[in-house]
């Protein structure tokens, strides 16, 4: 087990993950050996072989090698079939979920993710998991395809609109909680200067068991490498992709209104009237967007995000600090 | 086929002028060239076309590593990144690479080699490079109308509905991409009746240049899937037009049966893109080893196998797609099956080279850096076959770094070796050697620069296709980007001295490389009808021990 990670592999922090590891370090050192052999053989052939002044001008003649021909053709096939059954093997395990796994619904969209735990909470963004547990993943897509991509866990699953694919893993034990990175790895296009598929990121926090009821009771806390919620709105911003649509300099005010000097701007409505954006409309905007919409912006819909009461918090209070 | 000659290859008198005047001479005028039914002109106008192809996918492949020189934008915005790299993929896909060999080399080669006036049919020859033409122009117009940003794999559904760019772009370089397939299918159907119906008188089977072989199979695969992969395409193109709802599940389409079609078509084409190298690679070294190819029916039928086994592993480019357990299981174990014939032919090139009279002029520089780097390409292949890690290991850089490999360490080092093998032959001129070794030097260290660094970032991580990147994959990334670079003044050298021989390059003897293949035995450059009298093959383009003096002499 290589919690800390190789040269060629990241950390390994679920269980299925070292297995993973041995068969790809199997095939690296097959792969190594055959190809100095292949290298050395080539060197030492051209060397030895080559052409030289007064010596034979035509190569030698060849004749049947039946035998050896036939040795090099079936022989591999001993190889390859050992290398068939171990990644099946590790495949099959990877595919069924234990009963008791915990099970976590994932929504993706263009460009975010988005959890809904056991108990109904949501958290766009990031997921928080108890480690030592089967964790199972039901996911589906609102639009294009994604792939769920965690490295650290070894796995990989396309979320593909129209069905629900799965995915399970357990995070090892550790003494203290930990984070595993997960990336969509199904291209899924961009809009204008943003990442886009690139920036459709999100992070495993990998908790205790107490600290995991905990979340459940309560949702989702600051982090506590964060000194202010500013920080945290900040993160939460990025985390869920909003500067896909929404830019933080005035100018730019497509495809959808400027986060710039948002807070306290009379903003006019389609269908008439106006409003002063102040938290409660922050609020609404968030957590039911189609409430109310900034006139002219019919274009694009912006989704609906879950956020917790103290994630909106944070969220309004960064925004007022954009000017 | 009335005057036969004597039962040996007819070689020129030592003036070097023959009787039938050379190709290049026999009309002149761009008019001349443009209507031309001669199978080696033609030849000569796909090789332009291509060439200048890869230029344009390789100044896009070098957008891209700028781009990546650093986190976040560095010279352009992420949907602007998205039509790069789609532009690098779908042109080094459908316009260079397919038609690179086969049809630049090939159209050149196969009818000489077989002993033949030309291909079986002319017109149609001509018919499928101005097919090509369009096809091309369709995919600048796509460029110019606002560009596609799909990726070169036109995933549903995606590239159904997508917003960036244009509604138009998509339509229009995937019908580009639909016609040069009809060019592709035109010229396989040639290339089969040529092989069938024009062998020289004594041309057996046995006898038929490994090239040919590949090239036989190439084209057996070009007619058998290609119209799988425009089908496809035509029912991406109705579904975005009319909204027939096939692949957009919003409209009752199943996306992953796109997957299925078109990797039912690109799977079997990376062997088009792959086995006419190979037959390059094995004229090379049989040339450079004056010696006949170790196990020469187990090469050639490795060929036909790897053309059989190609249209069976589809599903291994969909092994997280969603498709059935049991399918990626079969999947998984037929893929294995591709390595069997991919070792017969490196195990054959090697035992070639033993025993053999080796030369290092720069063609056989090439042929050795395929064997070796399509070694890695094929090793690599391994991680992907064998499921956990395949799953681990899919979509990331590894199997950029993978494929890379094998396109560009093996088609397309093959294609160079094969353009400076062949070289004098076509324009009866000779580049310079020191320059052609700095070029390849050049090229094959940046390769490795560039791409091995890509299988760590993959192996750690780095998904493909990203705009942005985390921080901790800067310096790979920066390592791979300089890579390529060394790569970009290396084919920079190369293009310049083969430009060069043209203007002051030496005179080409008729057979520089004392070769014993057949193509070698009619004057440089070749006569209009190839030969001046139909040859009779007496035998195998390889039998050093049979050929004569004088075949093997330079003129
Ligand atoms: C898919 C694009 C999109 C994304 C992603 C998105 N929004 Fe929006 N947002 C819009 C559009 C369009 C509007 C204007 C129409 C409306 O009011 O619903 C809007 C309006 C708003 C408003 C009201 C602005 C005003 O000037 O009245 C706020 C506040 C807001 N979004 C916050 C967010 C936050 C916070 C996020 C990220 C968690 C986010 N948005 C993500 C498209 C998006
Ligand atoms: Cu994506
Ligand atoms: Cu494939």
């Amino acid at each position: 087990m290589n919690p800390q990670g190789t040269f060629q592999l990241p950390p390994a922090l679920s269980e299925y993950a070292p297995r993973v590891d041995e068969l790809y370090y199997f095939i690296f050192w097959i792969s190594v050996v055959a190809f100095v052999a292949i290298c050395v053989a080539l060197v030492l052939f051209v060397w030895k072989f080559r052409e030289r002044k007064g010596g034979p001008t035509k190569g030698a003649q060849s004749g049947d090698h039946h035998a050896l021909e036939l040795f090099w053709t079936f022989t591999p096939l001993i190889l390859l079939t050992v290398l068939f059954h171990w990644g099946f093997k590790d495949y099959v395990a990877a595919a069924v979920a234990p009963d008791d796994a915990i099970q976590i619904r994932v929504r993706a969209r263009q460009w975010a993710w988005e959890y809904e735990y056991p108990n109904g909470m949501i958290t766009p963004g990031e997921l928080t998991i108890p480690m030592g547990r089967p964790v199972k993943l039901v996911m589906s897509s609102d639009d294009v395809l994604h792939s769920y991509f965690v490295p650290e866990f070894r796995i990989k699953k396309d979320v593909v609109p129209g069905m629900y694919s799965s995915l399970w893993f357990q995070a090892i034990m550790q003494p203290r909680r930990y984070d595993a990175q997960v990336y969509c790895a199904e291209y899924c296009g961009a809009r204008g200067d943003t990442g886009g598929h690139s920036a459709m990121l999100s992070t495993i926090h990998v908790v205790t068991g107490s600290e995991y009821e905990e979340f459940l009771r309560e949702g989702p806390s600051r982090p506590t490498d964060l000194q202010t919620d500013t920080q945290w709105g900040e993160l939460l911003v990025t985390q869920n992709n909003c500067l896909s649509c929404h830019h933080t300099d005035a100018a730019t005010t497509l495809p959808a209104p400027s986060f710039a000097g948002i807070f306290g701007r009379h903003q006019s409505l389609e269908g008439g009237g106006e409003v002063t954006v102040d938290e409660n409309y922050i609020r609404e905007s968030m957590l039911t967007p189609q409430a109310k919409i900034v006139r002219t912006y019919t274009a694009i819909q912006m989704p609906p995000f879950h956020f917790s009461d103290h994630q909106v918090d944070a969220i309004i209070a960064y925004l007022k600090t954009i000017h | 086929m009335s005057t036969e000659a004597e039962a040996t290859l007819p070689t020129s008198d030592h003036t070097g002028h023959g009787t039938g005047t050379s190709y290049l001479d026999a009309s002149s005028g761009l008019r001349n060239w443009l209507i031309t039914l001669d199978h080696k002109r033609i030849g000569i106008m796909y090789l332009i076309s291509v060439l200048l192809a890869f230029a344009a996918g390789g100044i896009f492949a070098l957008l891209v590593r700028i781009e990546l020189l650093s986190p976040g934008r560095t010279i352009m915005g992420a949907a602007t990144y998205n039509q790069v790299f789609t532009l690098h993929g779908a042109i080094m896909v459908f316009l260079f690479i397919i038609p690179s060999v086969p049809a630049a080399l090939g159209n050149f080669f196969l009818p000489i080699m077989l002993g033949a006036k030309d291909v079986a049919f002319p017109r149609l020859n001509l018919l499928s490079f101005y097919i090509y033409v369009v096809g091309a122009v369709m995919a600048l117009a796509s460029m110019v109308i606002g560009s596609v940003d799909t990726g070169w794999t036109f995933y549903t559904p995606y590239s159904s509905n997508s917003v960036v760019g244009s509604q138009n772009a998509v339509i229009w370089m995937t019908g580009a991409v639909f016609t040069l397939g009809f060019s592709s299918i035109l010229t396989g159907v040639n290339f089969i009746a040529t092989v069938h119906k024009m062998r020289a008188p004594g041309q057996t089977w046995r006898r038929l240049p490994l090239f040919i072989w590949a090239a036989y199979a190439t084209s057996v695969i070009q007619v058998l899937a290609t119209p799988v992969l425009a089908i496809t395409l035509a029912l991406l193109l109705m579904e975005r037009a009319f909204g027939l709802g096939i692949f957009d599940p919003r409209i009752g389409g199943d996306p992953v049966l796109f997957q299925h079609f078109f990797w039912f078509y690109s799977h079997p084409a990376v062997y088009i893109m792959i086995l006419p190298g190979m037959g390059v690679v094995s004229e090379i070294i049989a040339t450079f080893s004056k010696r006949e190819i170790f196990g020469y029916m187990f090469v050639a039928m490795s060929s036909v196998g790897l053309a059989l086994v190609g249209f069976l592993v589809w599903g291994h480019h969909m092994f997280v797609s969603g498709q059935s357990e049991y399918a990626t299981m079969v999947f998984s174990a037929l893929t294995f099956l591709v390595a069997i014939p991919s070792g017969v032919k490196i195990f054959n090139w090697l035992g070639t080279l033993y025993g053999g009279a080796i030369s290092l002029e720069s063609p056989m520089l090439y042929g050795l850096a395929f064997i070796v780097l399509f070694s890695i390409g094929g090793l690599t292949g391994l991680f992907h076959a064998t499921l956990s890690t395949g799953i681990f290991l899919h979509d990331t850089y590894f199997v950029v770094a993978h494929f890379h490999y094998v396109m560009v360490g093996g088609t397309v080092f093959a294609f160079f070796g094969g353009l400076h093998y062949w070289w004098p032959k076509m324009t009866g001129k000779m580049y310079e050697e020191g320059l052609a070794k700095w070029g390849f030097a050049l090229f094959f260290i940046g390769f490795n620069m560039t791409f091995l660094t890509q299988f760590v970032l993959g192996s750690r991580g780095m998904p493909r296709r990203y705009y942005d990147y985390l921080p901790q994959f800067t310096g790979l990334h920066q390592f791979s980007s300089t890579g390529a670079f060394i790569i970009g003044i290396g084919i920079l050298l190369i293009f310049v001295n083969l430009t060069r021989s043209l203007i002051s390059g030496k005179k080409a003897p008729r057979n520089p490389w004392r070769s014993a293949g057949y193509e070698w035995m009619t004057p440089t450059p070749p006569p209009l009808e190839n030969f001046k009298e139909v040859p009779v093959i007496t035998r195998g383009p390889y039998d050093y021990h049979l050929a004569t003096e004088a075949e093997l002499s330079e003129n």
